[in-house]
């Protein structure tokens, strides 16, 4: 078609020319059919320029020089002539359609650059990995004018394939059997069916590979497709940069998440500790001023009374404990401070604390005599020491023997609590760890949250000990045992340094 | 005691503690005071000079902490503190600024009333000094440093006695590790608490009816110790 518009464009300027007098017509010669070919060579390229170039001289010799209607030519002169106007023209159309190479080739990079500019404004509102995703597609398939499809990354590292979009089948099946781990780097696939290539490119932040893009780069010359590969690496590089500030934002975000989650425990606490224990602690404070009243010890109803409201704040108080230790345990906040203690004060300590629950148990103490010391933090001990005789005296039957030992084995002191009571199953005893478990066989005979083991066990951990239970089954009884690193020294080398 | 009656001064914001804390001090002889906020219960303190002050750590406008410092700064008054936080060491701290002692809400009143009285006796005792110390069935001599269980006179060794002494002077309040630790030893042996607490095992075998229960040389859980002026169960109410 070029080729007949510029043959055309030669043809029209001949009649221009044959329409003035010969003479004439033969001095513009030269100059007239310079533009057929200029226009030839700056609207459709070197081909048809040439074209127009020798079909200029042809017509210019054929119309105008003598012997007319002739091609012959029999002066040398214009021959000469012909010559050089066939070598002008297809000088100025090889020049004037290197121009417009050049022109469009810069018309060309401007759209790119312009696009690649809206690109990275799109990036810069991003502010959730799918967003950055459904900008990508936009991009690319508009920019390049191609297919493109998105794989996002599952949790089990593979790519879930887009629920639209054809693709061919070798493509999908090789982007399945790749595992979405760091590392993937990019690679290209040619279908067979369609001679096409696919370029496939990961995209991937620092911490994690979120999917993969497959664009169809089409077929075509060696140099275009890594003109195009070069331009769609450049876009999955703007992508991961992107990634990059969205996982710093994720992390700021999760910062400052984690940070109220902590303020609020704090209140939390706070409240606990204020507002139910300063009403508790009234109501203590004033049964036991009515105790002290000789009115009142006079008369055994009205004291048996006043006791009731005292031993009842004691245990609302003893839940309240709970519930803040618990919190205390959640908020990662057990940090214990380890002084050397003799595990002695620690069981008494416990013991006495919670002399009014085991007060319908007998309870048998014996203490070995080298006990060594151990360096803990005391009230967290010995607050899970009153959580395992809480449990011994709830799961046991009124009446009956609660033993704690004391004993050394291989330099660790054994702090260990039995009862005579329901025992553990094997079952129930793979989930005792556990925050709040209760046992369906006490869940409706026995009150309780559940919370006590589980914070005896994170504070005994705490301390650097272990704590195991261990039954014999059913109605057995249970024994629960706390383990604890002794002092390396001696009890009788430093009784040698108190010795004076 | 050389007055017709104690004043105590309730430094303390919440009215239903400070409700039950005067009735129970006035049953028991005392006369009460009540300041409500740190500034009114500096002033208190400054102008009525009382003989004994409860101080609560949570007040609004200043920590019961400070409150101690300054009341500390120009006088050797008796301060109990009444705190929430069971934290070992925050005792410590108070009892190091100049506390006398710290009863943990929600606490008994017979249990702030002993500390409270121990506080006084020990306030009052420079005056009329009673070389003779008390405690159920031990007595311990100040003076000729000697130490009879059941009017039976028993042996100690220089550093068991020692540390019985500065118990007998602090009798019914506790005294914090680190206090007994820097006056029974010297150098480095100060900051090793394991002298300790084998020392507090080998006296109680000396002191308690039975060592392994004891009900005289007490155990303030990551704090101290304490020497009890009776015989009695230590979960006090």
């Amino acid at each position: 078609m070029p080729q007949l518009m510029s043959l055309g464009c030669v043809g029209l300027v001949t009649a221009v020319l044959f329409s003035f007098d010969n003479a004439i017509a033969v001095s513009l010669v030269p100059i007239a059919y310079l533009i057929p070919v200029i226009v030839a060579a700056t609207r459709w390229g070197i081909g048809p320029a040439t074209l127009a170039s020798i079909a200029s001289v042809g017509a210019a010799d054929f119309f105008f020089l003598a012997p007319l209607y002739s091609f012959r030519i029999d002066d040398p002169q214009e021959a000469i002539d012909l010559l050089l106007f066939l070598v002008v023209a297809l000088a100025s159309s090889s020049l004037a359609s290197r121009l417009r190479r050049e022109t469009d080739m810069l018309r060309q990079r401007e759209k790119e650059i312009q696009s690649l500019y809206e690109f990275s404004r799109l990036l810069a509102a991003c502010f959730t990995v799918s967003d950055l995703i459904s900008a990508i597609q936009k991009y690319l398939s508009r920019t390049l004018g191609q297919q493109v499809a998105f794989f996002a990354a599952r949790a089990d590292d593979r790519f879930e394939p887009p629920e639209s979009g054809s693709m061919p089948q070798v493509v999908q099946e090789r982007i399945i059997s790749m595992t979405a781990k760091i590392g993937v780097s990019s690679c290209a696939i040619v279908d067979e069916a369609t001679q096409n290539v696919w370029l496939l490119g990961a995209i991937f932040s620092e911490t994690a590979v979120h999917g993969l893009v497959a664009v169809n780069i089409g077929g075509g010359s060696r140099e275009a497709m890594e003109t195009k590969t070069d331009r769609i690496e450049a876009v999955l590089e703007e992508v991961s940069l992107t990634l990059q500030r969205l996982d710093i934002e994720k992390a700021m975000e999760d910062a400052r998440l984690h940070l109220q989650a902590q303020l609020l425990r704090d209140a939390f606490h706070g409240t606990l500790s204020h507002e139910l224990c300063t009403p508790l602690a009234a109501i203590r404070g004033s049964a036991s001023v009515l105790a002290s009243m000789p009115v009142i010890r006079e008369d055994g109803r009205i004291r048996a009374l006043v006791e009731a409201i005292s031993d009842e704040a004691a245990e609302l108080d003893g839940f309240i404990q709970n519930l803040l230790n618990a919190s205390r345990v959640t908020a990662g906040g057990v940090n214990p401070h380890l002084k050397w203690t003799d595990p002695r004060d620690i069981v008494n300590a416990a013991i006495s604390r919670r002399a009014k629950r085991l007060a319908a148990h007998k309870v048998r103490i014996e203490f070995a005599d080298d006990l060594p010391l151990v360096n803990v933090d005391s009230g967290l001990v010995e607050e899970a020491c009153g959580q395992l005789l809480e449990n011994a005296a709830k799961y046991s039957p009124s009446g009956s023997t609660i033993s704690v030992r004391a004993c050394v084995e291989q330099g660790r002191a054994i702090l260990s609590i039995s009862d005579q009571g329901v025992g553990i199953t094997p079952d129930e005893q793979q989930q005792l760890g556990r925050r709040s478990f209760r046992s369906q066989r006490h869940q409706a005979t026995i009150p309780g949250s559940g919370l006590g083991f589980w914070i005896a066990s994170t504070f005994v951990k705490a301390n650097g000990g272990t704590i195991d239970i261990s039954s014999r089954g059913q109605g057995q009884g249970t024994t629960a045992s706390i383990t604890l690193p002794g002092s390396p020294m001696n009890p009788s080398d430093l009784t040698a340094l108190t010795d004076e | 005691m050389n007055k017709p009656s104690n004043i105590v001064l309730l430094i303390e914001d919440e009215p239903k503690i400070r409700r039950f804390l005067r009735a129970g001090f006035e049953i028991n002889g005392f006369a009460v005071l009540e300041a409500e906020n740190a500034a009114d219960g500096l002033k208190a303190a400054t102008f009525n000079s009382p003989d004994l002050i409860i101080l609560d750590l949570a007040l609004p406008d200043l920590h019961g902490a400070e409150v101690l410092e300054r009341l500390r700064s120009w006088s050797n008054v008796p301060i109990i503190i009444l705190s929430v936080v069971s934290s070992e060491d925050e005792k410590v701290r108070l009892l190091q600024a100049g506390a006398d002692d710290y009863v943990v809400k929600p606490f008994g009143m017979a249990e702030l009333l002993a500390r409270s009285e121990a506080a006084l006796r020990r306030y009052y005792k420079t005056a009329t000094e009673n070389p003779i110390v008390l405690a159920g069935p031990l007595s311990i001599d100040l003076v000729a440093r000697t130490v009879s269980l059941n009017m039976n006179q028993i042996r100690l060794t220089r550093k068991e006695y020692r540390l019985l002494h500065i118990l007998a002077t602090h009798i019914g309040l506790v005294v914090t590790h680190d206090q007994l630790l820097k006056e029974i030893w010297s150098g480095n042996q100060r900051d090793n608490i394991q002298y300790l607490r084998i020392l507090v095992r080998k006296l109680r075998q000396k002191i308690e009816t039975d060592p392994n229960y004891p009900r005289l040389l007490v155990t303030e859980s990551g704090v101290g110790y304490r020497l009890q002026t009776r015989l009695e169960n230590c979960s006090a109410d």
